[in-house]
């Protein structure tokens, strides 16, 4: 309709109190409540990675094989890396590859589960707008279809496959305001040192190095290699905010929620160098408009995943636990577990590509626990809750993306958000959790040894803060938790040799993928290791 | 001795003095709420006060065969009038939605309120005739029965109406009336036959009311009868949005959450202007689509057409159309057209509905509601667009109610612009409404060659449109909105403009 004078005149309850009804009004709603706080209870599951095989790794304890197979192109790992591996391999006109896979099914981090209401990411879940020199990537975004053709030379975005407006919201000084940086409630100081950050983080992102490349770009590997900001490398986010003499408190928790939601640590312990990767490497280029959004789905970044996997069909082998890799000869001998058949294979291949993060590869290759050791995977913890409804103080709407400030996680998803439907029956959300601390191998033990019940406590403790009766409204509750969730780039990674040595082909029989060798855990690392090693394999 | 009779005496009169009162409450409410809900006030006040007396009458006259146990049916009469007194505005609120015999129910009600109150009094004198004389007992029972009289008719326009509304009043005065069988019941215990049976049944139904008193909000809301200033004859709140009724002299009007949807003294410019130039113009008219419109007000017109074979109305909200197909006061508005065999109502979300549509349209006819939020904005996406396309042929003509040109400009171009991204030949026209103001609508075609002011059809009868299109597609300089970008799903610049637009107002 059609509004006319009535708009915006919101409907205030007034009770009409009585002498008698007063006091029977009163004892109601608590006789209620008693009732309904005892009936709540709801659904909880755990799960996560399949860590209990993956372990199996350490003790190696395997059935002889009974198996042998033969095959020119073997990939280990079907996460992102090595979809991306086995799409270049049949862009090649390349057939003849396999893909072991140690879980129940491909995409790493970024598989989704689906309940009755929606689907849900169980990782990564939005891909921003790419840098439109990523000639690789955007040609993968058309076959895709999500671009859709060309106007004026810019991409256009299939509509449906962009985050929807309202996009990000703040839970800021109790009530929600619009992105996730505040611009109600704080002081002129902070908000012209957030003008003066972003000022910095835009000059950084048109800076070019003496090779011309960008400073920082996406791939890594495509940004300037001349060393001039190598310093960046050596400190913290932190330490290079004190330096340019920042001292909001409101910038440093958002920098500091930044970094987390992209390397899982915060700034305490993230190299600048990275930190200002997050901010300056989009350069916002792949509209007229140079619009920020980004990519997403119900179900995350299993979306891109699933066009990956078009492209290996029938060529993936998952619940295959890869525990042995031997050169011999000309061929690789690699064995694996099947863990569905209970029993053990023997691959020969002429080439294989190792798409498996490098704590892995320190079990199946010899002596490279030295190159690993420098590689630091920060845990994430993901809880799907379905929701009866989600009430707040209706400051601003519902996002896709929900932050509440000073919250010990990094906020919600909204999974529905982009269904063009009107009202979901039940909401769906995803909160997010990564272990920011100095101590990653403890933070992966108290992740897999602790009760759920402690984590119901976090999750609905910090959900609280904006949604007070969260409690009463949760049906559900669906914990992934991911031991090694990302690499985390923490100061002189980037500008060390380790990723180097790591990445180095083996004889020109054994090759590396994957997003830790970038050194920065995003879709668009992973996807160009999986082209490159397969175009150093056809070199 | 002559204390304690004095006492019975007394208590009995007050009795009669409450009973006056309340009776005349019920009989008020009633007239009130038949004149709310039903219209012609004169008619319904008069019937109301008629039937009642009679009913009265009816009673007094069944008085004479209670010969045993007087005053244990004197309270069980003032437990069932307060009961039913008290819950008549309840009932007669919720069954107006659902029935079609609603008039009778409510004259049933009013009939038996009536025969329980007038056998009271003659009962009453019964059992007073032993112990006053006569004359004094006559007079001072009338006394009473008089002042309670006046009392109700005044307190109920000045006081009680605009203070508790009209279905707590009864409700209230229904609990009084069971507070004097209370009383009585213990006062006079002594007098009564099995007392403790008695008082169970008063206290039972006063808690019964007490709790139906608590809960009243939920069925009607009270605040919402301030916030509207007219009648509220009808609410219901369906999964979707809160259906508000309202009535005022001749003229009903329908909220959506507080949004005006129509007001039925000049719904018919905004309908015909809908409805008849895309009929007019359109080459074929067999098969007709309505997004939206559960209201039924656009089918009303669409079914003047003949030629018109088949109408698919898709609104989300089955509450809306399953009231606006069964309720005797919705159904006159929009002609029984929503239980017309050509219409087909399929309570669908109109854009996933749209996704998934095989079937082609000759005519598109879209009422949503304004882009008031950011789900309501999707609806009019250049996505959503895209999705009616794909159900179009090169021939079909689409109109979409577009808001206010005048008091949101920017949003109504947006609209527009949004449209002709997708449908090429694109025009807008707008009419005035008196209780909207200046409304308009977006029209548009595939075919570049629609001339949408050429008359392919005509129907007579219509009150305001009178198939000139021109008349109505000039736009002055203040209807005018430059630089406006197009709504899409990730900008939804659409909502923005609507809520600077009218939020300003």
């Amino acid at each position: 309709m059609k509004n006319g004078e009535n708009y915006n005149v919101r409907t205030r309850r007034t009770f009409l109190k009585s002498i008698s009804a007063g006091i029977i009004l009163a004892s109601i709603p608590t006789f209620f409540n008693a009732c309904k706080e005892k009936v709540i209870t709801f659904a909880i599951r755990l799960s996560g990675t399949n860590h209990i095989l993956g372990h199996r790794l350490r003790t190696k304890d395997f059935p002889k094989i009974s198996k042998t197979i033969e095959i020119p192109y073997l990939i280990i790992g079907g996460g992102i890396s090595g979809l991306s591996a086995g799409r270049q391999f049949k862009k090649k006109g390349i057939e003849d590859f396999l893909i072991l896979e140690l879980e129940s099914s491909a995409g790493g981090n970024s598989r989704n589960g689906e309940n009755k209401y929606s689907k849900y990411p169980l990782g990564a879940h939005y891909l921003p707008l790419p840098n439109i020199h990523d000639k690789e990537l955007v040609q993968f975004l058309e076959e895709s279809q999500i671009i859709t053709g060309y106007q004026e030379g810019f991409p256009i975005f299939d509509e449906e496959q962009l985050t929807f407006m309202p996009q990000e919201r703040l839970f800021f000084k109790n009530t929600w305001q619009e992105s996730l940086v505040p611009k109600f409630g704080i002081t002129k100081t902070a908000e012209a040192e957030f003008n003066r950050f972003f000022e910095k983080m835009a000059d950084y992102r048109e800076k070019r190095g003496k090779d011309e490349k960008y400073i920082f770009d996406i791939p890594l590997a495509s940004s300037s290699q001349d060393g001039n900001f190598d310093f960046l490398d050596k400190i913290s986010m932190k330490e290079w905010l004190i330096h340019n003499k920042f001292i909001s408190e409101e910038l440093y928790q958002y920098v500091n929620y930044c970094c987390r939601d992209d390397f899982g640590l915060g700034i305490d312990f993230i190299s600048s160098w990275a930190g200002i990767h997050y901010f300056a490497s989009r350069k916002h280029n792949a509209t007229k408009e140079k619009t920020e959004n980004v990519l997403t789905w119900p179900e995350g970044n299993a979306r891109l995943m699933n066009h990956l996997k078009e492209y290996s069909k029938d060529k993936i082998f998952t619940n295959h636990l890869v525990y042995e890799t031997k050169l011999e000869g000309e061929n690789v001998i690699v064995k694996a577990y099947d863990d569905f058949k209970k029993e053990s294979v023997s691959i020969r291949a002429k080439k294989v590509i190792f798409a498996t993060p490098q704590f892995i590869n320190s079990y199946l290759l010899p002596d490279r626990l030295n190159i690993t050791k420098d590689f630091h995977y920060a845990p994430w913890l993901l809880a799907t809750m379905t929701v009866i409804d989600l009430d707040d103080n209706n400051s601003y709407p519902l996002c896709w993306d929900n932050v509440i400030y000073g919250a010990k996680g990094l906020g919600y998803i909204y999974n529905q958000h982009e269904s063009l439907g009107q009202i979901q029956e039940k909401k769906v959300i995803t909160y997010y959790y990564s272990f920011s601390t100095n101590d990653l191998k403890r933070s992966r033990k108290e992740l897999l040894t602790k009760p759920e019940d402690y984590w119901k406590e976090l999750i609905i403790n910090d959900l609280k803060i904006a949604h007070p009766d969260i409690e009463n409204v949760i049906q559900e509750i669906d914990i992934q938790r991911i031991g090694h969730g990302m690499i985390s780039p923490v100061p002189g990674f980037l500008s060390g040799n380790s990723r180097a040595e790591a990445s180095r082909a083996i004889e020109n029989k054994i090759f590396f993928a994957h997003s830790d060798l970038s050194g920065i855990s995003i879709f668009e690392e992973a996807f160009h290791q999986g082209i490159n090693a397969v175009n150093k394999i056809l070199e | 001795m002559a204390k304690n009779f004095l006492k019975f005496e007394y208590l009995l009169l007050f009795a009669v003095f409450i009973i006056a009162t309340c009776g005349l409450i019920y009989e008020l409410v009633a007239g009130t709420l038949a004149s709310y809900l039903l219209g012609d006030s004169v008619k319904q006040f008069s019937f109301i006060i008629g039937v009642y007396l009679f009913s009265m009458g009816i009673g007094s006259f069944f008085a004479k065969f209670v010969k045993k146990n007087q005053l244990n049916t004197f309270v069980e009469i003032e437990i069932l009038v307060g009961l039913i007194g008290g819950l008549s505005s309840v009932i007669l609120f919720i069954l107006f939605e659902k029935v079609d015999y609603f008039q009778f129910i409510l004259y049933l009600l009013v009939f038996v309120t009536g025969c329980l109150v007038g056998l009271e009094i003659p009962l009453l004198m019964n059992i007073l005739k032993e112990k006053v004389k006569f004359s004094d007992l006559v007079s001072n029972v009338f006394t009473f029965d008089y002042i309670g009289a006046l009392l109700a008719s005044v307190l109920f326009p000045l006081v009680l109406v605009p203070k508790f509304g009209v279905m707590k009043t009864s409700l209230f005065f229904g609990m009084i009336n069971i507070s004097v069988a209370i009383a009585l019941c213990f006062l006079l215990s002594k007098d009564l036959k099995r007392p403790i049976l008695l008082k169970f049944k008063a206290i039972f139904a006063f808690l019964v009311l007490i709790f139906t008193f608590l809960f009243s909000d939920q069925i009607l809301s009270y605040s919402e009868q301030k916030l509207y200033g007219e009648n509220i004859i009808f609410t219901k709140a369906t999964p979707y949005q809160r259906i508000v009724l309202t009535h005022t002299k001749n003229d009903y009007k329908l909220y959506l959450n507080n949004n005006l949807q129509f007001s039925s003294a000049d719904e018919y410019r905004y309908h015909e202007a809908l409805v008849h130039p895309v009929m007019a113009t359109a080459k074929n008219i067999e098969n007709i689509l309505v997004l939206g419109g559960g209201d039924g007000l656009a089918v009303r017109e669409i079914l003047k057409y003949k030629d018109v074979k088949n109408i698919t109305l898709v609104d989300l909200d089955e509450g809306m159309t399953s009231l606006f197909a069964s309720n005797t006061i919705l159904k006159k508005f929009n002609h029984n057209s929503l239980t017309d065999s050509k219409v087909k109502v399929f309570n669908k979300d109109a854009f996933l509905w749209a996704k998934e549509e095989k079937n082609k349209y000759d005519v598109i006819i879209i009422d949503f509601p304004d882009p008031s939020n950011y789900s309501l904005g999707k609806l009019y996406s250049l996505n959503f667009y895209k999705s009616l396309k794909k159900i179009a042929t090169p021939e079909t003509v689409v109109v979409i109610q577009t808001t206010s040109p005048y008091f949101a400009p920017k949003s109504f171009w947006c609209i527009n612009n949004t449209v002709k991204e997708i449908f090429p030949n694109a025009d807008a026209y707008h009419v005035y409404v008196p209780s909207f103001g200046e409304w308009g609508y977006t029209i548009a075609s595939n075919n570049s060659n629609t001339d949408f002011s050429k008359v392919s059809r005509k129907v007579g009868g219509l009150k305001y449109y009178d198939y000139q299109y021109k008349k109505l597609n000039f736009f002055p300089k203040d209807m005018i909105a430059k630089d406006i970008e197009i709504n899409r799903l990730d900008n939804q610049i659409l909502v923005r403009y609507f809520d600077e637009e009218w939020g300003k107002l």
